[in-house]
Order: C-alpha cells, then sequence, then structure tokens
C-alpha cells in the first residue's frame, strides 16, 4: 500500500501562531519522507526547546522531545546506537546557535549520518520576543529596548569551518525548494545541515516578502566540493543565497564504529566478537 | 562472611613512597601482581597528586591469607624513595617494622622504632643504566628479593610491561632490577616471608581495580554502548570500556563534554541499547539536565560517578563520598531516579549489573556511586563463574532480578510492548507497578512522542493539574515498585541483634567499618553495621528493623556535612553521632575503632568495665 501524506502526521494538530513558517517547514519535511518512501517507523525525531522544538510532536516518527540545545548530540546516539535509522535533529536559532551552539563542531567532526533542520526566525518566539544570536544589530527586542548591540551570528560560514558535509541554506517559505533540498540532505551519507529561514509572525524580524526581495538561488553551476567558493556566497548579504552551498564524501561516525569493531575482532579473534569468558580472562 | 575472630598470622602491608612521576605506583602494582599470583588475597590502595610530575605519590599493598575488607590502619613495610614520603608516611609504620629507604635521600629521625635497611635506589640505577629513571624498578627488584620471589618471575612482568617499548627500556629496567635484587642479597636482608605462586591462583581470581570491575559489569550486563568525557578518577572506566566495547560488538564515543555524553546515552536509549557514561562528580553536575530528561522520558540508562574531593576542581586525585545529596536530588523539579553504592572491588562488578537490571525494569536512570578509593583500589576477585549467568525473559518484575551475586547472575531487559496489541498504544500507560511497555524503533505502529514536557500517558504535552499529578504519581510509584523488591531481598546488615550501637555506612568504607567491628568484638564492643547497597530508595521496614532496640547510632562517612546522615535523619527521626572523614583519604578501621570505643562508653557502662 502506497504511503500517504498523512501517514506522517501525528494526531497531535500544530499549535504555532497562524502564519508561522514552521508550519511549511513541517509540511515540506513530510513531504520529503513520503518522497524518499522512508518508513515512519524507522525515523526518530529529535527536537530541542522553541518554537521549532514542537516540530517532533506533529510526526509520526519516534519523536523524541528533548532539552534546550541537546538535539544534536541526542540525535547523535540514537545514530551511532542504530545506523540503519534515519535521524533527525531539529532546533532554532536560540536552541541550535546560542545554548546549544558547541555541539554542531563536534557532531561534524565526527560526521555522524543525522539531518539537522536549523529553523531561524531571528528572535526567541515561545517566550515571546527576546534577542537571539541571530537577531539583526539594533534591533529592539524585549531583551534589548536600546536596540541589539552585538553582531549577528553568521551561521553557514561557522558549518563551512567546521567541514559539515552537507549544509543547505533554504527558504522556508518556499516549500517546493525546501522539499527537494530536505529530500538531498536525507539522503547526504553523513551530517547535513539545512539551515531554513523561517519568518516569525508574532515578532516579525524576516517576512515573506523581504525574504523574496533578498533571497537568490545559488548559480546552476556552484561547486559543491569548493569550499572557499562556498564561504564567499556564505558571507554575501545582498543577495543572501539558498541552495546547497557545500557536499562532500566523508567516512561516517557509523562507519567507522562498524570499521572498528569489524577490525578489532578480525585482528585478535579471527573475526567473531569476543565471549564474555574471554574478556573476564583477559583480566586475569 | 564469617564472623570468626579477624586475627591472621598472614596479613600485612607495604607501602611505597615517592614523588609522582618516579613510578612508583607502577612498580607497586607489579609487585601485588606477583602476590595476586599466590594463594593469598591482594588490596591495594593508590594515592597520587594531582599534578602532571612531582607531588607525593604513593601505593600500598595488602596481603593476607584470606577475605580483606580494607587497605588496613597501619603499614609494615615502607619503602621511601625522598624525604617527603618518609615525613607524609613514618606514623604509619608499625612499631618494629621495615623501613626501606635511600639514605642519599632520606634523613632518618633520631630514635626511631623500626628495622632500618637502607638501599641507595639513585645510586644503584645510576650506575646500571647511566640514568636516574628506574628507581622504582630497583625498589621492585629489592622488594623481590625481601620476599623470596624467583628472580625469573620478576623478569617476566619486566618483560611484559616494557616489552613493546624496544630493547634499550628493557635492557635498562633489567639491569635496573637486577642491581635492586642483588643489592638485598649482598646487604644480607633477612626476608621476612616468602610469596609462592600458586598455579591455581591465575585460573580463579583477577586482580582488578574497581573502575574495571565497574566496566566489566557492564559489559556482562549486556551494555553495549558507552559515550563518555575523560575525567579523573573516572576515566579508567571509560577507558577500559572504550578497549572492550568493539571486541563485543559494542560502539564507545568520546563526546565534547558530559552534557553531551549522557545526551548520547539516551539517544542510544531511545533506540533500545543499554547505555552508560561515566562522570566524576564535576561532570555529573553538567549531567544535571538530561538526568533529569531521562528520568521524564523514562528511558533506562546508568551513570557512575566515580567521587572525588569537591566542591569545584577540589581533590581530583583524591577520594570522598559528596556527591550523594546531588546523585539523589540535583535537577529541577522532582525526578525520580535509583542511587546504588558498591562496597568493594566485586561488588562494583554485581552492583554495575544490578543497575541495569533496575534501570531496565523501572525504566529510570540508576547511579552508581563508588569513589576514587575504590575505583583505583585493586584487589583479587574471584572470576564470575558464568554458568551462574541467565537472561531473564522480559514478560515481569521479578524480586531476583534485583541482586546479582556470585552464586545467581540475572540479566534483565527492559519491557517491551506486544507488537500484537499496538492499537490504541500508550508509552505512558500507568500500571500498578507504575512501568509501562515500551516500544522501539523500528517497530511498524510502535511510533511514539516522548518529551520533557509534562504529557498525559499517550505521551502528549498536558498541563492539567490532574494529569501532572496522575504522572509524578506514577513515575515514583517506580521508586516504590523497588523499595518493596528490597524488602524481600536479605537484610543487609551484619553484627549481633544484642547490639546497642549500630553503625551505619554506605559505599568504599564497608571494609572498614567492618574490620572495626571485628577489632571491637575482640575487645568486648558489640555493634551492628548496616550497609545499605541501594541508597534510595531504601528499604524503610528493614532499616526499621535494623534501628529497633539500639540506643545508639554512629554514621560514617567520607565528606564535610553527613550527606547521608541527613537523609537518614530525615526519613527515620534518628539523632546519630556522626563521623566524617574530608581529608581526601579513606578512613581507616581504626579510626571508626576510635569513635565506636567512645560512645560505647557513653551507651553502655558495663562495656567500659570489660575494658
Amino acid at each position: 500500500m502506497k504511503r500517504q501524506l498523512q501517514d506522517y502526521k501525528s494526531v497531535i494538530e500544530p499549535v504555532w501562531c497562524p502564519g508561522c513558517g514552521d508550519y511549511g517547514v513541517l509540511t515540506s519535511l513530510q513531504r520529503a519522507l513520503l518522497n524518499l518512501e522512508i518508513a515512519p517507523e524507522n525515523i526518530v525525531s529529535v527536537s530541542g526547546i522553541g518554537c521549532s522544538g514542537r516540530l517532533s510532536h506533529f510526526l509520526n516518527t519516534y519523536s523524541l522531545h528533548g532539552t534546550h540545545g541537546r538535539a544534536v548530540p541526542t540525535a547523535l546516539g540514537v545514530k551511532a546506537a542504530h545506523p540503519e535509522l534515519t535521524v533527525f535533529a531539529v532546533g532554532g536559532d536560540g536552541d541550535g546557535l546560542g545554548i546549544g551552539g558547541g555541539h554542531i563542531a563536534h557532531a561534524a567532526r565526527k560526521n555522524v549520518g543525522i539531518t539537522y533542520l536549523l529553523i531561524d526566525n531571528q528572535i526567541y518566539g515561545l517566550t515571546k520576543g527576546q534577542t537571539s544570536p541571530t537577531s539583526p544589530l539594533g534591533v529592539k527586542t524585549k531583551t534589548s529596548p536600546f536596540g541589539v548591540f552585538e553582531d549577528t551570528l553568521a551561521a553557514i560560514p561557522i558549518f563551512l569551518a567546521y567541514d559539515v558535509s552537507f549544509i543547505a541554506r533554504a527558504n522556508g517559505v518556499d516549500s517546493k525548494s525546501l522539499t527537494q533540498i530536505l529530500m538531498e540532505a536525507i539522503s547526504h551519507k553523513g551530517m547535513s545541515i539545512v539551515y531554513i529561514l523561517s519568518p516569525c509572525r508574532t515578532f516579525p524580524l524576516l517576512d515573506s516578502k523581504g525574504l523574496k526581495a533578498i533571497l537568490q538561488p545559488l548559480p546552476e553551476d556552484h561547486p559543491r566540493g569548493d569550499k572557499m567558493v562556498a564561504m564567499e556566497k556564505a558571507y554575501s548579504d545582498k543577495p543572501i543565497y539558498t541552495g546547497v552551498f557545500y557536499q562532500v564524501e566523508k567516512p561516517t561516525l557509523e562507519d567507522r564504529l562498524q570499521n572498528v569493531i569489524k577490525q578489532v575482532c578480525e585482528k585478535e579473534n579471527g573475526g567473531g566478537k569476543f565471549s564474555l569468558d574471554k574478556v573476564l580472562k583477559s583480566f586475569a | 562472611m564469617d564472623n570468626s575472630n579477624y586475627h591472621s598470622e598472614i596479613d600485612f602491608a607495604i607501602r611505597i613512597g615517592g614523588e609522582g612521576g618516579e613510578g612508583v605506583i607502577s612498580a607497586g602494582e607489579l609487585f601485588a601482581q606477583v602476590a595476586a599470583r599466590t594463594a593469598y588475597h591482594v588490596f591495594t590502595y593508590i594515592t597520587y597528586p594531582a599534578e602532571i610530575k612531582g607531588g607525593f605519590s604513593m601505593i600500598q599493598i595488602r596481603i593476607r591469607d584470606g577475605k580483606i575488607y580494607s587497605m588496613g590502619s597501619s603499614v609494615d613495610y615502607l619503602i621511601a624513595f625522598n624525604q617527603q614520603a618518609y615525613d607524609t608516611t613514618i606514623k604509619d609504620l608499625k612499631s618494629g617494622g621495615m623501613l626501606i629507604y635511600d639514605p642519599d635521600e632520606v634523613k632518618l629521625e633520631d630514635n626511631i622504632k623500626a628495622e632500618c635497611y637502607p638501599i641507595k635506589l639513585t645510586k644503584l640505577v645510576t650506575d646500571a643504566t647511566g640514568s636516574k629513571l628506574g628507581k622504582n624498578v630497583v625498589a621492585l627488584g629489592a622488594l623481590g628479593h625481601l620476599f623470596g620471589v624467583d628472580f625469573n618471575v620478576l623478569e617476566q612482568l619486566i618483560k611484559d610491561r616494557y616489552g613493546s617499548k624496544g630493547g634499550d627500556v628493557i635492557k635498562n629496567n633489567l639491569n635496573a632490577l637486577k642491581a635492586g635484587y642483588s643489592s638485598g642479597e649482598k646487604n644480607n636482608w633477612k626476608p621476612k616471608f616468602k610469596l609462592v605462586a600458586d598455579a591455581q591462583a591465575k585460573e580463579h581470581y583477577m586482580l582488578i581495580s574497581g573502575n574495571e570491575a565497574v566496566a566489566l559489569g557492564a559489559i556482562a550486563a549486556g551494555c553495549r554502548f558507552v559515550a563518555g568525557y575523560p575525567i579523573t578518577p573516572a576515566t579508567p572506566i571509560f577507558e577500559t570500556l572504550t578497549d572492550l566495547m568493539p571486541k563485543v560488538g559494542g560502539r564507545a564515543i568520546q563526546l565534547e563534554d558530559e552534557i553531551a555524553s549522557l545526551s548520547a546515552c539516551i539517544g542510544a536509549s531511545f533506540a533500545g541499547e543499554k547505555a552508560i557514561t561515566p562522570p566524576s562528580g564535576p561532570g555529573l553536575q553538567l549531567m544535571g539536565e538530561q538526568l533529569n530528561l531521562a528520568s521524564m522520558l523514562e528511558l533506562p540508562l546508568v551513570i557512575v560517578d566515580v567521587q572525588r574531593g569537591g566542591p569545584s576542581t577540589g581533590l581530583p586525585t583524591k577520594t570522598e563520598q559528596s556527591d550523594l545529596k546531588f546523585a539523589i536530588y540535583g535537577t529541577s523539579g522532582e525526578a525520580p531516579r535509583v542511587i546504588l553504592a558498591p562496597s568493594s572491588v566485586e561488588d562494583c562488578f554485581y552492583q554495575t549489573i544490578r543497575a541495569f537490571n533496575i534501570a531496565e525494569r523501572l525504566q529510570m536512570p540508576v547511579l552508581i556511586l563508588t569513589d576514587q578509593s575504590i575505583g583505583y583500589r585493586k584487589a583479587t576477585v574471584r572470576i564470575p563463574d558464568l554458568s551462574k549467568l541467565t537472561e531473564v525473559d522480559g514478560s515481569k518484575l521479578t524480586d531476583e532480578i534485583l541482586i546479582p551475586s556470585p552464586e545467581k547472575i540475572e540479566i534483565a531487559r527492559r519491557i517491551e510492548m506486544d507488537p500484537e496489541k499496538l492499537n490504541g498504544y500508550k508509552r505512558f500507560l500507568d500500571t500498578p507497578d507504575g512501568v509501562s511497555p515500551i516500544t522501539t524503533p523500528g517497530l511498524a505502529g510502535g511510533q511514539y512522542l516522548s518529551g520533557g514536557l509534562e504529557h498525559d500517558e499517550t505521551g502528549k504535552a498536558s498541563y492539567l493539574p490532574d494529569i501532572h499529578l496522575k504522572m509524578m504519581s506514577k513515575r515514583f510509584k517506580k521508586l516504590e515498585t523497588l523499595s518493596n523488591a528490597l524488602e524481600k531481598n536479605p537484610p543487609e546488615y551484619e553484627g549481633s541483634e544484642e547490639a546497642k550501637i549500630g553503625v551505619i555506612g554506605w559505599g568504599s568504607t564497608e571494609g572498614a567499618i567492618r574490620e572495626a567491628r571485628l577489632l571491637a568484638e575482640q575487645r568486648g564492643i558489640l555493634f551492628r553495621h548496616l550497609h545499605p547497597k541501594v541508597l534510595s530508595p531504601l528499604p524503610e521496614r528493614q532499616v526499621r528493623h535494623f534501628l529497633a532496640g539500639l540506643k545508639q547510632v554512629i554514621m560514617v562517612e567520607e565528606n564535610f556535612t553527613g550527606q547521608f546522615a541527613h537523609f537518614i535523619k530525615a526519613k527515620f527521626g534518628v539523632k546519630p553521632i556522626e563521623i566524617h572523614k574530608s581529608e581526601g583519604v579513606p578512613i581507616t578501621p581504626e579510626e571508626i575503632f576510635n569513635g565506636i570505643e567512645k560512645v560505647s562508653r557513653i551507651v553502655d557502662e558495663t562495656t567500659i568495665a570489660r575494658l
């Protein structure tokens, strides 16, 4: 029986504000999973705290809504333990670039095969409008009544420096291209980050019209394997590019862990796993 | 446990002290290996500085013709490499004991009451190898001679230890060994005791540390996932597991910090694996938020905290029992978890298996509290008999699974949802024992939402007053389930029913309290000793039974504020006299005995008459 979009929806109705960009992200993700024919029971969605952290509630997957900033290492544990599963981490700009920002570097070094949806609305929306790491300089928020005085964090160059093996930016409002990018990200072997610009209606620092005016797809001939070209494009703010900036193939954490098991058992035990008896006797 | 006279003809302790980096500990460990190959039991205690090089470092090796419960209260043989080692430890040398020292380094005080054997360690090693490195191997040679160990045995040890380092290293070490050995011969040192190898020893015993015992327990329990971050003194558990995991088909990952480590364990457990992470106190503190989450998600996992001196960076290489309150209560809100405290190196193995069984069966995090002294202690442990090991069926909560022992080791798994009955599946179904059957990713129709927000039985977030109360009760009910099961276990106390004094301790002090009790009994002072292995939840009826009829309760802890005492006072309304040791070193049987002896004077005047 062919699966329907419905098969990826949980019984819980989304609770985001009307017009929130996250609705589009949710639908695009469900569509990408449907298109790729991944069975819902083989998917684990791990999310952090914030509006976007709620995304896992609305997916009919094995869903884990964890703590603030820890979606990436939690998802890493799932994938490392059971590589056959399709694993997501989901979180916002505060979750992923603020409180949990330190984890991305190390997940990237391990190249764990998860897809990380980092949904940026430039604001702490759930807690009603405080400054986030990507709030524009000078903007007034509840915790910057006289204007934000920190520089805005540029996420894509950071991911490039970390050598995340798949890096894309997408317009959350453009469901068609987001679905396409997500399908590529999920199919990528290794860690993929899809950095999604998703407007918040209630605290509108981004809006879909403004996004449309400033966003532009990367050139068709953009060389995905060239980090320096990607870096240049990543720093461009007029236009802000969307699409896949960077993609390289590297061994994944799952493969490396499997290889260690294989090599150790071959070298020290003729290929088979050690029995418990043998383990204990090695201490005698 | 035999309560007979603990006095034994063969029972002595050797201590080697020197500067960190001089290899005193490795020499001591090599000697302990020799001793472990005999028919005797071996027990080591190590203290070392937190510096990379320098600072006082020592190893104590106790050898006995029967079980050993503690490092003892004094030493029979002291080997002092330098003045600091001498000054720090000479007070612990028994009157009439033997002092071996380097006369070029150590100035003795007058009227010293010991047999003094000078040996020019630095000169001997320089003459033998042209370098100052290897004083420890000279000392090993001298000790070997003193205890009648065949030179060949020592030679083989050196070859095994340094074999991978190549020709010159081996050659120099063997020369140093020879210099030490023959120095004993030349100077006519009279061997006091002969350590004769026993072929049976290697068959049945292993000399392992508490940290290694935890690692082996985890492997035996079926744990196939470890995520960690290096931290003294827990690192050896992580190192041992990173080595063992691939051999048994498991996975070991080093993460960027302890938060990520526990996160990864949560992920692995969510995916169905048994997972462990080994922090020490400062790392456990970082794990707070994820410990909370694991409790809320009702996921099985095991955290082993090898406690060190605190607070803050504190005493990284020293021992203390000061994370108990954090372990029991530390998290926002109220999140149930179980606390275990192994009492010996061997117990570390069995309690780790028990921790996994409890975690799996109750679907909650279980913390094992050991400490530096037990983690680094090496002891001869009987190799577990694997024919006593069975995997128990996952259908119901049994009582037996809760106490593995050398006679019976059961390995439990989480209670899974019947795949035929997934229609209307509620992941957090409220049940009589509080445990809800779980599904594992990959099972079609078993998908569920699990979250740190308060949720109803299906996992859907809910902030309704009655749902919060119901789900809090459900989660805490699991502790009651465990506490009830513990009541059916044999009571964890020993000593005379007649006693008017009761002593309560926990964790690594068990052996010292036990020896203090045996010492006290010889002097006519009786006390009962309660040493729970599960600290929270306690089997309350058993504890009340222990307390009944006592005139005075004494609590022994290696911390400053009496953390377990607070817990016991609050739960049972007793007013114990508290013996705290907060010096970074383990409490000795003698120190405990001295405290109890004072108390006995208050409690029982007839006891004084007998003394």
